[in-house]
């Protein structure tokens, strides 16, 4: 069975908008809580949150205040904003109506019953009662979701691209849960022994990575140890290079891959020969631009490769 | 009889043939056990199963967006727990009538693309044909496999006040439906299963299967699995639901134009991730004039450039074939008896309503005389837009319709009104008789088929005639059942 490519990109685009969802999720759960922890004056402040998703522009648009009624509003009820849950859930679920005989049937249903959900409560869960229980529940749902596509999806094209597009997103986000770390240090004089092991103990927990952490490294939390595993253990689902990795093995199969490959493994390189160690916070916020820039590239030449081909 | 129904009759007894009562108030004998049934459910249990219903439909995602509502606002399909129930017996007849007559239609528009013999022996006038804006001569001189042009046809078939039924229009081009007769029926299941118990009901699920063996019979090249498309105008249409219900069904891809394209060779292919693949089958979903800017409108971005060379050629095979609309076009349905006589040598086996033509003189007069009594229908609308029934319409409505008819007479029929048949239907929580129709979809390739039922569709406002989902219809199971031995 071959795929149409339209399809394709929609399915692709499917699984980037969920995994945005559930990581937009994680990521300002984890925030809100840590903010919660900090005294005020040395938290990093909402500020961080937008800059992070790369928002600042659309958020400015929206309001002038930074402060946490507003952020939370911004990344989880705007449904115009491109990055908040909302508006991910939503083209997430536009995407599956495309798509959804190339599905399995209940992945409709499924991802009908998200957008319903997420369209009754956003609003409602921008506040401090809320909150915590609607993010849960996206998160929850959104991986009820992958693991019944996982579950029942053949191995063909329709899997192929939708593990494209999570990999993709997840690595993604995963670069900002770190760049949250780095940014909100930066954000300081200097570095606070206090409080930097809380930070990037919540960034672990966002990423479900707290356990594997204390297994692999052990429980000291520090910002070089921390950024190393979240970069390169390859045997944790949400590092960089385990996600690179899993996108290299999907490329491979298909059709034309030359040169998406070549982009793809000159960025896997950079990131294996990455060492925090020897590099200082600024520097690993530089590092998690360029690579944000290169992921954005490799997505580039897969929608020039195998979605919008020039000749028919 | 239970008290609950007691007062269904009331007011109106014998008027209409009603499907599940007898005049008597007792409840016919193939629809005894479910209206046993569902009386005998209190209304709190009533309103949990029409919940049951409503949730099922939220999460199915049934829906259909209504063009005048524009974006892409979903519409909850309005779905009615009270199943329709037919005889297989009664059944039997109706569809050996259906398939004389999609029969006969497809003989009939072979005809006119090829020979007009029909024309020519003057049975049916060359000029209505011909000057039809549904006569396509871009499709002349085609010979489609099996000399079928319409392979799904949607006729819709009401019973007048003595329960006999008249096809009331035959959908030739793009007739929809279907996937909300088969989505009842698994919502019926879902809510009423007890109802299942003690009938033997025809199953419909199949469908789906059906239509991809007559597609797949149409297909040009000789292949284990010929490659088969579903094309859609895309989301924004009313029927998007169904095109992706039916392309899931089958296992067919669904396309929209721009994922084809016709190549040098005049064959059609899809843009797929692994390069161009061949495409054997189309079946369309969109109007013919927009399958092809090349032949038909210019300013379409729906289709694809070269469809109608690739199928001219023989290389690709599209159902309904381009131009089927020749024979749905109101006036032509009038001649439909006479083609049955002329094309198979047979007396029809199901009525067509009488229908005045207002481009005769006589009928003509007739009919601007006695506008209150008829119903008059533009000859190329579907979906009840630019429909009046006489009866109910105000003074001013006739007399413009008197005008639209003088100005245009060719593009007006009328049909005496019929006492339609009811339904007990639950409205406001209470069982009230409405009004419907039945459109069953027959399937013509290398063999014939018709569904066993039909989706019925039901005008929710009383007295209404109008049964189309855009103008607020809603709809009910269909069962043919087979008497228990």
């Amino acid at each position: 069975m071959t795929m149409l490519s339209r399809v394709a990109e929609r399915l692709f685009w499917m699984a980037r908008y969920l995994e945005r969802a559930e990581d937009t999720a994680r990521l300002t759960s984890a925030y809100a809580h840590l903010i919660m922890d900090i005294p005020v004056g040395d938290d990093p402040g909402w500020q961080t949150l937008v800059n992070i998703m790369d928002a600042d522009e659309v958020f400015e648009a929206n309001h002038r205040v930074h402060n946490e009624h507003n952020v939370l509003r911004f990344l989880i009820a705007n449904g115009d904003n491109p990055a908040s849950i909302r508006f991910a859930v939503k083209a997430a679920r536009e995407n599956v109506r495309t798509t959804r005989d190339q599905l399995p049937e209940e992945a409709w249903e499924q991802v009908n019953e998200l957008y319903l959900y997420s369209e009754e409560m956003a609003e409602k869960s921008v506040g401090r009662r809320n909150r915590y229980a609607f993010l849960e529940e996206i998160i929850t749902r959104c991986q009820m979701i992958n693991g019944m596509i996982l579950t029942t999806i053949s191995r063909d094209h329709a899997y192929r691209f939708i593990k494209l597009g999570h990999l993709l997103e997840r690595s993604d986000m995963t670069s900002r849960v770190i760049d949250v770390g780095t940014g909100s240090i930066l954000t300081r004089e200097a570095p606070d022994t206090a409080i930097d092991p809380l930070l990037w103990g919540y960034l672990l927990q966002a990423l479900s990575a707290m356990g594997a952490y204390r297994r692999t490294i052990g429980p000291q939390l520090e910002a070089a140890t921390v950024v190393d595993f979240l970069f390169t253990e390859e045997r944790f689902p949400r590092s960089l290079q385990f996600c690179l990795r899993g996108i290299h093995e999907e490329l491979k199969p298909l059709h034309n891959s030359a040169e998406t490959l070549a982009l793809l493994d000159s960025t896997r390189r950079k990131v294996s020969r990455f060492q925090a160690q020897s590099l200082s916070l600024e520097q690993i916020h530089l590092f998690i631009d360029e690579f944000q820039l290169a992921l954005n590239q490799v997505s580039n030449t897969i929608t020039a490769t195998w979605f919008q081909p020039e000749s028919s | 009889m239970n008290k609950r129904w007691k007062n269904y009759l009331k007011g109106a007894p014998g008027e209409f043939y009603d499907e599940l009562i007898a005049p008597t108030g007792n409840p016919r004998v193939a629809a005894r056990r479910a209206v046993n049934l569902l009386q005998s459910l209190s209304p709190e249990e009533i309103a949990a199963r029409r919940a049951a219903a409503d949730l099922a439909i939220r999460d199915m995602g049934i829906s259909f967006t209504v063009y005048t509502e524009g974006g892409n606002i979903d519409r909850a399909w309005p779905f009615d727990l009270i199943p329709r129930v037919i005889t297989a017996k009664e059944w039997q007849r109706v569809s050996a009538g259906l398939l004389q007559r999609g029969r006969a239609l497809n003989c009939f528009i072979d005809d006119i693309y090829n020979h007009q013999k029909i024309l020519a022996d003057k049975v049916v006038p060359a000029e209505i044909v011909l000057e039809s804006p549904n006569y396509k001569p871009q499709c002349a001189n085609v010979s489609p496999r099996y000399g079928v042009w319409a392979h799904i046809c949607g006729s819709d078939l009401v019973r007048d006040h003595n329960g006999r039924f008249y096809v009331l229009e035959d959908n030739l081009r793009v007739p929809s439906g279907v996937s909300y007769m088969l989505e009842n029926r698994e919502i019926t299941k879902r809510v009423l299963p007890e109802l299942f118990e003690n009938y033997s009901i025809l199953p419909v699920d199949d469908y789906p299967s059906r239509l991809h063996a007559t597609l797949a019979s149409l297909s040009p090249r000789q292949q284990k699995r010929p490659s088969i498309v579903v094309l859609t105008p895309g989301i924004y249409n009313s029927a998007y639901f169904e095109h992706a219900y039916l392309a899931h069904g089958m296992g067919a891809e669904l396309v929209e134009g721009v994922d084809l394209f016709v190549a040098d060779d005049d064959c059609l292919y899809m843009r797929t991730v692994e390069g161009p693949l061949r495409v054997d089958v189309v079946y369309r979903r969109i109007d013919d004039d927009f399958i092809d800017p090349e032949v038909f409108r210019a300013d379409s971005q729906l289709g694809v450039p070269g469809l109608m060379r690739a199928w001219q050629a023989g290389n690709v095979a599209i159902a309904n074939a381009p131009g089927s609309g020749v024979a749905d076009d109101k006036v032509v349905y009038a001649y439909v008896p006479e083609m049955i006589r002329y094309y198979l040598g047979e007396e029809p086996r199901l009525a067509s309503v009488p229908t005045y033509l207002c481009s005769e003189e006589k009928d003509r007069d007739y009919v601007l005389a006695n506008l209150e009594k008829l119903v008059v229908k533009p000859a190329n609308e579907s979906g009840g837009y630019g429909l009046m029934v006489g009866p109910h319409a105000t003074q001013a409505t006739r007399k413009k319709f008197a005008k639209l008819i003088e100005a245009d007479p060719r593009n007006y029929i009328a049909q005496p009104t019929l006492a339609l048949s009811t339904a007990p239907t639950y409205i406001d929580g209470k069982v009230q008789p409405r009004h419907l129709d039945l459109r069953p979809f027959i399937l013509q390739g290398d063999q014939s088929w018709v569904t066993p039922g039909g989706l019925t569709r039901v005008a929710l406002t009383k007295g209404s005639l109008v049964v189309n989902s855009s103008q607020g219809g809603g709809s009910k199971d269909t069962w043919i059942v087979r008497a228990r031995s």
